[in-house]
């Protein structure tokens, strides 16, 4: 039993989780009803104490980092690793000569199962442990009866301790490992109702787009492999680690196109498990599973993995500004993407879905900024982000299980009065993701945009700098690699992120109050399908939704420093002093060693504090998307129709009728020179113009906008999510079947054909040899004369030569 | 250790007599008589494994026991010898032989009605023949037992198989005996050209230890090197089998037994990758490094065309069938990179290919006992009628797809690795590119591989429940879950495919002598042919190779 408590809580917060799976698992297998109906048990309390050993683990990494208590903490700041036992060990496996010298030499491929305590991983613990322990709770409700009610709780077990490992290893393989572990968990639990063709469908999908996007991460890590000679995070004896305190002090990372390459195909993989663009398609389908697993993995927790996995890295991608920019982009553009598609979708899940993957652009943005408030910003926004939308997504389940398993919103409405604590608990969870003051959404929301503005403010510091280029820079600056002519391009295009960020809360707030409305007010509709089910939830479920709703409230402001006596600036180290308004998280997280040194130091000074106008800016968005979306769904408005047939082109093959030419002959001066031409008796001339100007019209005006009309209106597109489905079905899947099915008919006709061919050769060369034997002596000795005049031939040749 | 070894080897010869004398006895005494000496040979094989001594050095062979077997003859010195012992490669192929077999006769249990004797016996000699390829010392004992293999295959898909069985029988033999002909020339030639005056030999060496040290001294002339390592290839490759000689192994799997197709899986295919590493790669390490970028494209071509060829199957086993030339286009990937962590991926990976698919075929086999067909289309939600099965199903498949946490993944992860390693940092500047389109797209297998797979399982054991009609006329008890006894036949697959999948080191650091001076050699021989490249390093080869350096890294 270690002594040390860091490592003892490492080894129990997934530890428990696991033995719990296999405690449920031992329920369900011995076939006693009481034990099955009892799964829950073993899961739920394991669940409590991994959630209070992270608690614990949490504040004992907090006193451990504090410089004030503790001198061990250094300036690259504090990190404790545990190593358990060797995976794999294989001497002299490679011999690395790298530009910087400490790195060169013959290298063994060591990979230890090693856990690591930081400031990161610690925040991570917390909050997968504490909503993983409330969707346990909630879910012993929600499925109850269920026939896999055990293997449902064995499933989330196993998930709980492979999440809780995947953000404590301290190793990019391991890493690797239990990013594909929390995968496999995700596609059995998205099609845990396995009968159901399109729930086992979803989990296929979902597992293989994270495979393309693993596909990327195994490069990465075979390029860091070859690049660095080692795959550790921390150091270990002379070798320092990727992210470990000697190299990040030292800063020796490489830079340009391959720093580039590695942190695109990091970001490949992070696309796969957070549901980025292009990869985004697995999550809204992933819906397909039951609620819980949807508000536990694919909103709060799994989903995140890929955001941790980019913190985590950030030493890396400080090297590439490039990488970087790619990483806010794809951050940005999903997040409106997705709060594009939010906005038509008719399923209340899905709705969350895509919201989840929009706020999971937030975070990709804030990352991308190379900020050191854009880092914390982002961790932030994860961190309110997996309690509010977990409550919603639980608040989508208690209306599910009331409706009795409809999830649409056309087929249900004005539920507020029969369910009331769902109502209330709804509210607060859309509230707090539209980012309302003084919700939890708010203060981080703030966060993100504001480390974009930090960021511009960085970009024009720079620009000025180089303007005035005979001053020294003090610190190396994370942006000395991009060449003068490339700054202002970057400059604008965090603008344009930072003002498309806007954009998307007023999105969010609209698409968040659409569903809150649709659901909760208007006249009270229940489906058939709800049948006496049609009742508030049990309090078993209402329990969890009340705790996580009072976080949701409260997780935002309390983390923040508005109150001035919270924090002592001393406690970290990367923020010398404290601001009003920072978020408390930020100073946590700053002794994280990826966080507390190198490039991303240099970025402290730029306001890292509350941002007054971008708060400004970002409420009256929301407020605008609330109130229209308030306007517009209370009550039965025509404006809603009308915006309809707005954005679905109504009405737009009306101007591609063709009749219009016929109408020409009433404009005064054509009905003249028709008339005229009549009769001339040259009528057929009119009749040839006319006719081709309809012709003309009908095949360059009509067909793209009857296109447009029918298929690429706004609100179809929206609607069927840009049609990336179907592309990639058109352009991937329906491709690569047909050309499996051609290989399997080359298979068996050439490459086999080939092969019949070489053993149809030796029967027919016999069969020419049979018709020699034809039993006639006087050939035979025929035969052997010339031969033995061959031989004797070929002897005198061989000797002469 | 010595004398275990060779009664490890010779306990299932022993024992195929035994059952030939127990055959009167009826059905169960044969098929428990079998049972508990391919269990004997498991435990004797376990102890040879758990004794070994992990420092041993490469070429020391373990348990080793030899006696002259043709001796003089008169005017050629022969010295041939009845040589058998382990080596850190030979040891876990011996152990998977061991384990699969128990496998084997777990699944004929009620399976094999006719003949029953006969088919047991034929296992226990197909067992024989097995260990004894993984354990010979000399060339000759090597290619006995090499060619032995073939016969109780031929008799057990020829009597036991399905429908086409002759058919598929006799192209099987004849396909691999082909081949193994020209294996056999290329063999001698190798020890010709050891006996003659050049390298001093004055009698004919047939012991592989021997033959390996002679040649690292005195290597055969590159032209003949290359033209005696295509003999060895022709045989080897067949066996394998690389693309495109694959083509017999689907027609022998779907006509094989169950236990048939078990060993061939699981077995029989590794010989042709055993061959490799222990013929051809350290006694003609030349012509190995010139020919790595062909046998690697061979491979990669392997990997992907054998994945969208099970892509497209409607039967079971066929899919499963293709799925072990794309596995198996890993391992030859693996050796072929040339690289550490590369062949001890590729050689665990043979462990785990045996262990999964080997696994997934007797499900296959169990599902055809219970159904009588293997066509995909007809079934559908199979996991609510048998779940144990399906659990079963769920774990192999992981294991084949390499999910992390099982067998798998460590073999896969190690041979891409190791090819990525040679790809990027050691392969000469005309190489590199194609080497790294090589690399990328054995990585993309991987996602072929989870694909068809997942699919498979999607369509047979999810979705609302379909069986196919069995047939009224036949009396059939109600299908009825996994018992006891296929359980405990995949059981021990499972434990080994999570320890290798938690703690792989326990099984790499075996083969880890032998295995570097297995290629020790070839590595030499490919690094002199492509001179280091690394951005910021002067290579020997001066500024062009610097420049195109560069160019390749931009701004590094």
């Amino acid at each position: 039993m270690p002594q040390d408590p860091i490592t003892l809580c490492l080894l129990l917060i997934p530890g428990l989780p696991l033995l719990a799976a296999g405690l449920a698992a031992l329920c369900g297998v011995i076939r006693l009803p009481l034990l099955k109906e009892n799964a829950h048990w073993p899961v739920v309390f394991a669940l409590l104490g991994s959630l209070a050993a992270s608690a614990f683990l949490f504040y004992e990494v907090r006193n451990a980092q504090n410089p004030n208590q503790n001198t061990a903490a250094s300036s690259a700041g504090f990190e404790k690793v545990v190593p358990l036992w060797t995976w794999a060990n294989i001497p002299h496996a490679y011999d690395l000569k790298s530009q910087f010298p400490e790195d060169t030499g013959p290298r063994d491929f060591r990979i230890e199962v090693t856990l690591r305590a930081d400031a990161l991983t610690a925040m991570m613990l917390v909050m997968v442990t504490f909503v993983s322990t409330l969707v346990a709770i909630f879910a012993s409700g929600y499925m109850h009866g269920d026939r896999g009610y055990w293997r449902f709780f064995a499933y989330i077990g196993l998930f709980v301790f492979s999440m809780t490992m995947l953000v404590s290893v301290s190793n990019f393989v391991l890493l690797f490992v239990f990013w594909e572990a929390v995968g496999v968990c995700s596609y059995l639990l998205i099609g845990f109702w396995y009968e159901k063709p399109e729930a086992s469908a979803a989990g296929m999908k979902a597992f293989l787009v994270n495979r393309v996007g693993d596909f990327g991460f195994a490069i990465a890590i075979f390029l860091i492999w070859t690049t660095y000679g080692t795959l550790n995070f921390h150091d270990d004896g002379a070798i320092s680690g990727i992210l470990g305190q000697s190299r990040i002090s030292t800063g020796h990372y490489v830079t340009g196109g391959l720093a580039t390459a590695i942190c695109l195909l990091l970001l490949l993989g992070a696309c796969g498990k957070s549901a980025q663009f292009p990869l985004h398609v697995w999550l809204p389908d992933a819906m397909e599973g039951p609620t819980p697993v949807s508000a536990l993995i694919h909103a709060a927790t799994m989903v995140t993995a890929g955001v941790y996995m980019v913190a985590r890295c950030t030493p890396l991608f400080m090297a590439s500004p490039t990488a970087q920019l790619v990483v806010s982009c794809i951050g940005g553009f999903t997040a409106l993407l997705a709060g594009l598609i939010a906005l038509t979708q008719f399923d209340l899940k899905r709705v969350l879905a895509y919201s989840t993957v929009s706020q999971l652009g937030y975070m990709f943005l804030a990352l991308g900024t190379g900020m050191a408030s854009g880092v914390t910003g982002g961790m932030f926004h994860l961190f309110t982000h997996a309690f509010f939308k977990a409550l919603l997504f639980l608040g989508a389940g208690s209306v599910m299980h009331a409706m009795g398993g409809v999830i649409d919103m056309r087929q249900f409405g004005g539920l507020r009065k029969l369910m009331p604590i769902t109502h209330a608990t709804f509210l607060i969870g859309c509230l707090a993701l539209a980012g309302v003051f003084p919700f939890a959404g708010f203060w981080s929301k703030d966060a993100v945009l504001g480390s974009v503005h930090d960021k511009i403010h960085q970009l024009d510091h720079e620009i000025e700098h180089r303007a005035s280029s005979h001053e020294v820079a003090h610190s190396p600056s994370p942006l000395a690699t991009i060449p003068d002519a490339q700054i202002p391009a970057f400059e604008r295009i965090y603008q344009i992120l930072y003002y498309s960020g806007l954009f998307t809360a007023f999105l969010t707030a609209f698409y968040t109050f659409r569903a809150y409305s649709l659901t909760f007010h208007g006249s009270e509709r229940i489906p058939p399908a709800a049948g006496h089910h049609a009742h508030e939830s049990p309090l078993v479920m209402l329990m969890p939704l009340g705790i996580l709703a009072f976080f949701a409230v409260i997780v935002g402001v309390a983390l923040t420093n508005v109150w001035g006596w919270w924090i002592h600036g001393k406690d970290s180290v990367l923020f010398a002093q404290a601001n009003w308004g920072q978020n408390y998280l930020a100073y946590f997280l700053a002794n994280t060693p990826s966080l507390a040194g190198g490039l991303v130091q240099s970025t402290v000074s730029y306001h890292p504090e509350f941002h007054i106008t971008v708060a400004g800016a970002s409420t009256l968005a929301a407020a605008l998307g609330i109130g229209l979306a308030l306007y517009l769904y209370l009550g039965e408005r025509s404006e809603v129709s009308f915006l309809w047939r707005l954005f679905n082109l109504e009405g737009s093959d009306r101007l591609t009728d063709p009749q219009w030419v016929t109408r020409l002959e009433q404009v005064p001066w054509i009905g003249f020179v028709t008339r005229r031409l009549r009769g001339w008796g040259l009528g057929f001339l009119v009749a040839i113009v006319g006719y081709s100007l309809g012709a003309i019209t009908l095949v360059f005006f009509s067909a793209p906008l009857i296109l447009l009309g029918n298929f690429i209106s706004p609100y179809k597109a929206s609607y069927n999510k840009f049609y990336f489905d179907e592309l990639y079905h058109a352009l991937i899947v329906t491709p690569l079947t047909y050309v499996a099915r051609f290989c399997y008919w080359l298979d068996r006709w050439l490459v086999d054909g080939l092969v019949n061919l070489a053993g149809a050769l030796p029967p027919l060369a016999g069969s020419l040899m049979r018709s020699l034997q034809m039993g006639l002596v006087q050939f035979y000795a025929l035969a052997m004369v010339l031969g033995a005049i061959v031989l004797i031939l070929a002897r005198i040749a061989w000797v002469n030569w | 250790m010595n004398g275990l070894l060779l009664a490890t080897v010779f306990l299932p010869l022993v024992g195929a007599v035994a059952l030939w004398i127990v055959a009167p006895l009826g059905r169960d005494a044969v098929r428990w008589a079998a049972l508990a000496i391919t269990v004997g040979t498991f435990i004797c094989a376990a102890r040879l494994i758990a004794h070994f001594p992990a420092d041993a050095a490469g070429q020391a062979s373990y348990a080793f026991t030899q006696w002259n077997w043709v001796g003089q003859v008169p005017s050629v010195n022969l010295d041939i010898r009845f040589a058998l012992g382990l080596d850190g490669l030979g040891l876990w192929m011996v152990g998977l032989s061991a384990l699969l077999m128990i496998t084997s006769v777990l699944v004929s249990w009620d399976a094999i009605k006719d003949r029953a004797p006969l088919f047991y016996g034929m296992l226990l000699l197909l067992e024989f023949g097995c260990l004894g390829v993984f354990s010979a010392r000399d060339i000759v004992l090597f290619y006995i037992f090499f060619e032995f293999t073939l016969i109780p295959l031929f008799f057990l898909i020829g009597i036991w198989g399905s429908e086409d069985r002759r058919y598929a029988a006799s192209k099987f033999f004849l396909y691999t005996l082909a081949g193994s002909m020209l294996t056999f020339l290329g063999l001698l030639a190798i020890v010709f050209w050891a006996y003659g005056p050049s390298s001093g030999g004055e009698k004919l060496v047939f012991s592989i230890p021997e033959l390996t040290s002679r040649l690292a001294d005195h290597p055969i002339p590159m032209g003949w090197q290359i033209a005696v390592f295509i003999a060895l290839f022709a045989g080897f490759a067949i066996k394998v089998p690389l693309f495109p000689l694959h083509t017999w192994l689907p027609l022998a799997h779907v006509q094989a037994p169950t236990a048939g197709s078990v060993i061939l899986a699981g077995i029989l295919l590794k010989i042709g990758v055993y061959g490799f590493l222990r013929f051809s790669v350290p006694m003609l390490p030349q012509a190995a490094a010139v020919m790595m970028p062909w046998l690697l494209w061979l491979s990669v071509a392997g990997i992907i065309y054998g994945a969208l060829v099970a892509l497209a199957q409607s039967d079971i086993k066929r899919l499963i069938a293709y799925s072990s030339v794309s596995h198996l286009g890993f391992c030859m990937l693996g050796l072929f990179a040339f690289t550490p962590t590369g062949v001890q991926g590729s050689v665990l990976q043979m462990v785990n290919h045996g262990l999964s698919t080997g696994g997934l075929f007797a499900l296959v086999g169990m599902i055809y006992e219970r159904y009588h067909t293997r066509e995909i289309a007809s079934f559908g939600g199979l996991a609510r009628k048998l779940p144990v099965l399906s659990l079963f199903m769920l774990l192999f498949t992981f294991s084949s797809i390499g999910l992390p946490g099982l067998n798998g993944f460590a073999g896969e992860f190690l041979i891409l690795m190791g090819m990525f390693q040679r790809a990027w940092t050691g392969a000469s500047v005309e190489l590199k590119p194609q080497l790294l389109a090589i690399a990328v797209l054995a990585v993309s297998g991987v996602v072929l591989g989870a694909w068809y797979m997942l699919h498979l399982v999607r369509r047979v054991f999810f979705g609302p429940l379909r069986e196919p009609a069995v047939h009224a006329d036949e009396d059939h008890a109600p299908i009825a879950d996994l018992n006891l006894r296929e359980i405990l036949a995949l059981a021990p697959l499972v434990v080994f495919i999570v320890w290798i999948g938690l703690r792989p080191a326990d099984f790499l650091t075996p083969m880890n002598n032998t295995l570097d001076l297995a290629t020790r050699q070839v590595v030499k021989e490919v690094d002199k042919l492509s001179p280091r490249v690394h951005a910021g390093i002067a290579s020997p080869e001066g500024h062009r190779v610097d420049a195109v350096a560069k160019h390749l890294l931009p701004g590094d």
